[in-house]
């Protein structure tokens, strides 16, 4: 019992029972149906994806505010090469390499150029926001048809036994990450990274290759994510993933995962997704001016982290 | 130990300092050092606030290159600096403030950098059940309470037990020179005489122990050699039983205006 209540995301555990149980009595027809379970679904993976890789910074004491951006950037190449006579794979991979190619300059300038990962990525969140407008004029075209019905769009985009894939998909790759962090030599290291930096150096972690991962991890996530929701729902626009990056942050914080770095569960990450999710989906459906979700977030997030900072006091003095 | 009888300039030094100048800009941190250290030995590397202890070991643990002069690990020539490097020469530095993860658990710092791993399906995954068990071992070995259970994190050791972790560990990984880096600081007495005692053991080992610190009378008690640092500038080299630790105390206090005589000769 301990142990559990020592966990950094009991916070959101709690929290996600809670607001489980709190809608079941609420609204059981609505909260039991079908299509909100699979809307939630989806848009949980959406959001997850990205928190997933905004972990791995946040967990190295990082941040990245660009991942907003690059799952603009990332969907609207992607979209963009299916108009063209491009096949679905090779677009796809066009279209990853792109993330990875992000993550890579952000770690660049960040490692080489000794600046703080926010300015870097505040560089990036503009940046590539302006690069969408400018190469697009501000008109793009969605998925086309044909192309939603190659296989590796219906691997992200579609569903199987009525469930989405892109939730699938999340839940594939948390059990991954999470196994990862915990289980193997570079999860150590990135805790190790996130815990003192100098400490992790002088026993002879490779911390700037540690970095390096961890950048180019979440700017992966985050095309990752932009590839499921766009396979899903074709139409988009311009403005794809703005302040996506801001809400990646919001849910891995309210899952326990501390900025100080060090310290955090991937599980606590898919859980904040869930939670923030489920919420505006109910909100929606209560009759709620969708508005209101801005400020549920705020309160959310310093509600939980609240939380979690007394238990941790309260357990370090018991 | 025939460390102190004269018969050490014949052999290969383990780490030899030759003419080593480093500089930030205009200020000149180290001038001109040269300095031998043998394996086997305890040298007491003394001197004030900014004599430049810290900057040599710095070079010597790999993370700052000298501006000129020469290097020489066992007999070869160090071209490159960087922290790998020495560790994988079997270098460690102890510090006061470094070394340690509070985030990870006894057993995983123990192991930090050089887990070991398990294949499962090919896939390397941690060995938990060695690492465990090797850490707890070594807690076990270098006396720290019986309380003290490996899954736990490291932030819950006292002051003093963090430094024994991290000399239990430098040892445990057959380094062939260890660095204690004002290694008692802010430990309570008891602790400085186990750490001090420990230190002591490793040179027995035939470990090159470098022991830097602010008290001349407690390094002169245990160390074979006392190095004397000034202002960048390396000021006194003498076996520990050549002066005593009021003389060297004098040649602290004057900031080197006197070298001691005899320098280098017992």
């Amino acid at each position: 019992m301990r142990k559990l209540l020592r966990r950094p995301d009991i916070g959101i555990i709690i929290g996600c029972i809670f607001v489980f149980a709190l809608f079941s009595l609420w609204n059981p027809q609505q909260w039991f149906d079908w299509g909100t379970i699979s809307n939630i679904g989806q848009y949980t993976a959406i959001l997850g994806l990205l928190a997933i890789g905004q972990t791995f910074v946040i967990l190295i004491r990082e941040i990245d505010l660009s991942v907003g951006s690059v799952y603009g950037i990332v969907g609207i190449t992607f979209a963009g090469l299916e108009n063209s006579n491009i096949s679905v794979l090779l677009s796809f991979i066009l279209a990853m390499l792109l993330a990875l190619l992000i993550g890579l300059i952000n770690a660049v300038l960040v490692i080489r150029g000794k600046l703080s990962s926010m300015i870097v990525t505040l560089g990036g969140l503009f940046f590539y926001r302006g690069l969408v407008y400018v190469t697009t004029h501000g008109a793009i075209t969605g998925v086309p048809q044909a192309a939603r019905e190659n296989w590796l769009a219906q691997l992200f985009g579609g569903h199987w036994l009525r469930i989405e894939n892109g939730f699938l998909l999340l839940l594939l790759l948390g059990f991954l990450c999470a196994v990862t962090l915990y289980q193997t030599r570079l999860g150590n290291h990135l805790l190790a990274l996130g815990g003192d930096p100098a400490s992790a150096e002088s026993q002879g972690v490779p911390v700037n290759r540690v970095r390096t991962l961890a950048f180019c991890l979440c700017s992966f996530f985050a095309g990752l994510s932009a590839i499921v929701t766009l396979t899903n729902e074709p139409e988009t626009n311009v403005s794809l993933g703005t302040g996506m990056e801001l809400e990646s942050i919001a849910a891995v914080v309210v899952g326990g995962t501390l900025l100080t770095g060090g310290r955090g569960t991937i599980l606590g990450t898919i859980l904040g997704a869930f939670f923030f999710t489920a919420v505006r989906s109910e909100m929606i459906a209560l009759g709620a001016p969708p508005s209101w979700y801005i400020s549920f977030v705020g309160i959310a997030l310093l509600v939980v982290v609240t939380i979690n900072t007394l238990l941790a006091k309260r357990l370090k003095t018991t | 130990m025939a460390k102190t009888d004269g018969t050490t300039d014949s052999r290969q030094p383990l780490i030899s300092i030759r003419n080593v100048c480093l500089s930030y800009g205009n200020f000149q941190a180290l001038t001109d050092v040269s300095v031998d250290f043998y394996q086997g030995e305890m040298v007491g590397l003394v001197g004030d606030n900014g004599a430049g202890k810290t900057t040599l070991i710095r070079i010597i643990s790999g993370i700052i290159p000298p501006t000129s002069g020469e290097v020489y690990f066992d007999g070869e020539r160090i071209t490159k600096f960087y922290p790998k490097k020495a560790i994988d020469l079997g270098l460690e530095c102890i510090q006061q403030t470094i070394g340690i993860c509070d985030n990870l658990s006894v057993g995983r710092n123990y192991f930090l950098g050089r887990e070991p791993t398990k294949r499962f399906f090919g896939v390397p995954f941690l060995d938990k059940k060695k690492i465990r068990d090797a850490s707890a071992k070594v807690v076990h070995d270098f006396g720290l309470r019986d309380t003290v259970d490996v899954d736990d994190e490291i932030a819950l050791l006292s002051g003093g037990e963090k430094q024994t972790f991290k000399i239990a560990r430098a040892v445990t990984f057959r380094n062939r020179v260890i660095i204690m880096d004002e290694p008692t600081n802010h430990l309570s007495v008891r602790e400085r005489a186990h750490v001090n005692e420990l230190a002591v053991q490793l040179k027995q080992q035939g470990l090159l122990v470098i022991y830097i610190t602010h008290d001349i009378f407690q390094i002169h008690r245990i160390a074979d050699r006392i190095v004397i640092m000034e202002n960048g500038r390396k000021v006194t080299d003498v076996p520990r039983d050549a002066m005593s630790a009021e003389a060297l105390e004098e040649i602290i206090r004057d900031g080197g205006r006197t070298p001691a005589k005899g320098v280098k000769s017992a």
